[in-house]
């Protein structure tokens, strides 16, 4: 299991980080003291440190340099200061990333995999999703049910794996456009319709009987 | 100052020596004395006093025509009781210890309004500092606890985060210190992070993003660059029309600039509002249709602009739309 220390002073946000963390089934540590922050770090052989700047005792720049003395555990620095000064800082002391609060959750997320796969190369990512029969590969964007595959374009990719993930709920058109607007694919709603009949045509080509169901002014679901 | 001045000035002066010659010579021809006499006393007289008067014209002209002359190349004309040189005549020593004192006396205020505006400063990016990290507890919060609710304080969490954004730049627009770095950036990250950032209102608003060619690399700092672009989309949103709104980025390249345009088609600016939308506080026609409407947004876009050497400019057609873009310079080696 993959072991997080979050050092933050602010209860609130440890204990919420903490919750949201071990919601993505991470060990999450979180020292309640701070001055011996290097020492902790390094009883507790953690596998990333969530750092805060402002913190009582020492600052995060001065224990990230101590911790860097003896140890290469990959650390996040988490401030609100946020120009791009405070970030040279925070990398110069041997940080591996920066972010700024107040973060995004799911960035603050795709930090900690991404600097986790890198660090321990061990990752199980979740390159197929399946769906009864349905397997979608995400990593070369293909569809196959019983032997048979078709390529989707990137839109159909996050359009089928958004509802294949929320599977069995009803997924609105909105929630559907924002889900693919965080992704960086800035389609409008009559876009969304078309890949929409695009996605299921390609899922009757596969001989799929059942697939996506429109409910009436509320969304899509995949039963 | 000319000859013909000065002498004006001293009329009275030399008119009363005139009148007493004039008398003087009455008395001397009613006297039967021979008129060379006058002539002499006429000499002896006037030769001296006017030569007198030449030699103090020049001097004074010498030294106000320095004078001038330091006003002129000065950059800070209030500096220039330290850059003229001590006058020589009683007057002028007088006038120049006033203006001294009185200058010292103006430092000090002028200090006094400068630490203060410092301190104000300070305290405000204290403040926004402070802020962020109740607002990040309230994100935590949201993310744990997912539901319907949750989700719209989320969307005004984001309103007040831009609003505190706005407070941090428009301190930093004020003050001659710099907190940034310019360094070679693509576009294209940064206009898709606002874009990402603004998702809720493009859907809600149903208002469709065609985002041309925009790879191009200019120098700038990402985090006032991702401000000002903020501040433009927000305002593409705000006005334009729902339901079949469209915003278009694009870039184009140009022999020594790098343009960035962001076009909507929305209620445009009338001709009367469109030279004074970069005034601080205007809002205009606009302002009192939408509402909302603070009148900052566009003038910090403008001084950040300015501070960071960019080029901005507004195109608009009532009814229309509105198209701004940002200049990018392309230095030559």
């Amino acid at each position: 299991m993959t072991t997080i220390i979050i050092v933050e002073d602010t209860l609130t946000i440890r204990e919420e980080l903490k919750t949201f963390l071990a919601k993505y089934g991470y060990e999450v540590l979180a020292p309640t003291t701070f001055d011996t922050i290097p020492e902790y770090a390094d009883k507790h052989n953690a596998d990333l440190i969530l750092l805060d700047i402002n913190l009582p005792v020492f600052d995060g720049y001065y224990i990230c340099k101590e911790i860097r003395k003896t140890s290469t555990v990959p650390i996040i620095i988490v401030t609100s200061r946020d120009t791009e000064m405070d970030e040279l800082m925070s990398l110069n002391t041997g940080a591996d990333a920066f972010i700024t609060k107040p973060y995004n959750t799911q960035i603050l997320l795709a930090h900690i995999e991404a600097i986790i796969k890198r660090t321990k190369g061990t990752s199980t990512p979740q390159d197929t999703l399946t769906y009864n029969e349905l397997t979608l590969n995400l990593s070369n964007g293909s569809v196959s049910y019983r032997g048979n595959t078709t390529g989707v374009t990137k839109n159909e990719l996050k359009i089928l794996s958004c509802l294949i993930k929320n599977k069995g709920t009803i997924v609105s058109r909105d929630e559907l456009m924002e889900f693919l607007w965080t992704s960086y694919l800035f389609v409008d709603d009559n876009n969304l319709s078309v890949n929409m009949t695009r996605l299921r045509k390609k899922l009757d080509e596969l001989g799929m009987e059942k697939h996506i169901e429109t409910k009436r002014s509320l969304g899509y679901i995949l039963p | 100052m000319t000859i013909i001045d000065y002498m004006k000035e001293r009329f009275v002066f030399l008119a009363s020596h005139f009148i007493l010659f004039i008398i003087l010579s009455l008395v001397i021809l009613l006297l039967n004395i021979n008129a060379w006499v006058i002539a002499g006393i006429f000499c002896f007289w006037f030769i001296p006093l006017l030569m007198y008067m030449f030699t103090e014209f020049i001097k004074a002209k010498r030294f106000f025509d320095e004078l001038e002359d330091v006003v002129d190349h000065l950059d800070r004309k209030y500096l220039v009781a330290e850059m003229m040189k001590t006058p020589e005549f009683i007057e002028g020593k007088l006038l120049f210890d006033v203006l001294k004192r009185a200058n010292k006396d103006m430092h000090e205020h002028v200090n006094l309004y400068r630490d203060r505006q410092s301190g104000h400063r300070e305290y405000i990016e204290t403040w926004v500092h402070e802020i962020k990290t109740p607002i990040a507890s309230t994100r935590l919060i949201i993310d744990n606890n997912e539901s319907k609710v949750t989700k719209n304080i989320e969307y005004e969490m984001k309103k007040v985060e831009s609003f505190i954004e706005q407070i941090l730049f428009y301190s930093k627009s004020n003050d001659a210190y710099k907190d940034y770095i310019v360094k070679e950036l693509s576009l294209k990250p940064i206009v898709h992070t606002v874009i990402k950032n603004n998702s809720r209102d493009f859907i809600n608003k149903k208002i469709a993003v065609h985002i041309g060619n925009i790879e191009s690399n200019v120098y700038s700092d990402g985090k006032w660059l991702e401000f000002i672009i903020n501040q433009i989309i927000g305002n593409a949103v705000k006005y334009c029309t729902p339901q079949e709104g469209l915003i278009k980025i694009d870039s184009t390249v140009n022999a020594n600039n790098v343009v960035l345009s962001i076009e909507d088609n929305g209620i445009g600016i009338a001709d009367y509002d469109l030279s004074r939308v970069f005034e601080k506080g205007f809002t205009g026609e606009n302002g009192r249709i939408v509402g909302q409407s603070t009148g900052i947004g566009l003038y910090l876009c403008k001084e950040l602009c300015e501070k960071l050497g960019l080029g901005l400019n507004i195109d608009s057609e009532k009814g229309e739309g509105t198209k701004v873009s940002i200049i990018f310079p392309i230095g030559k080696v």
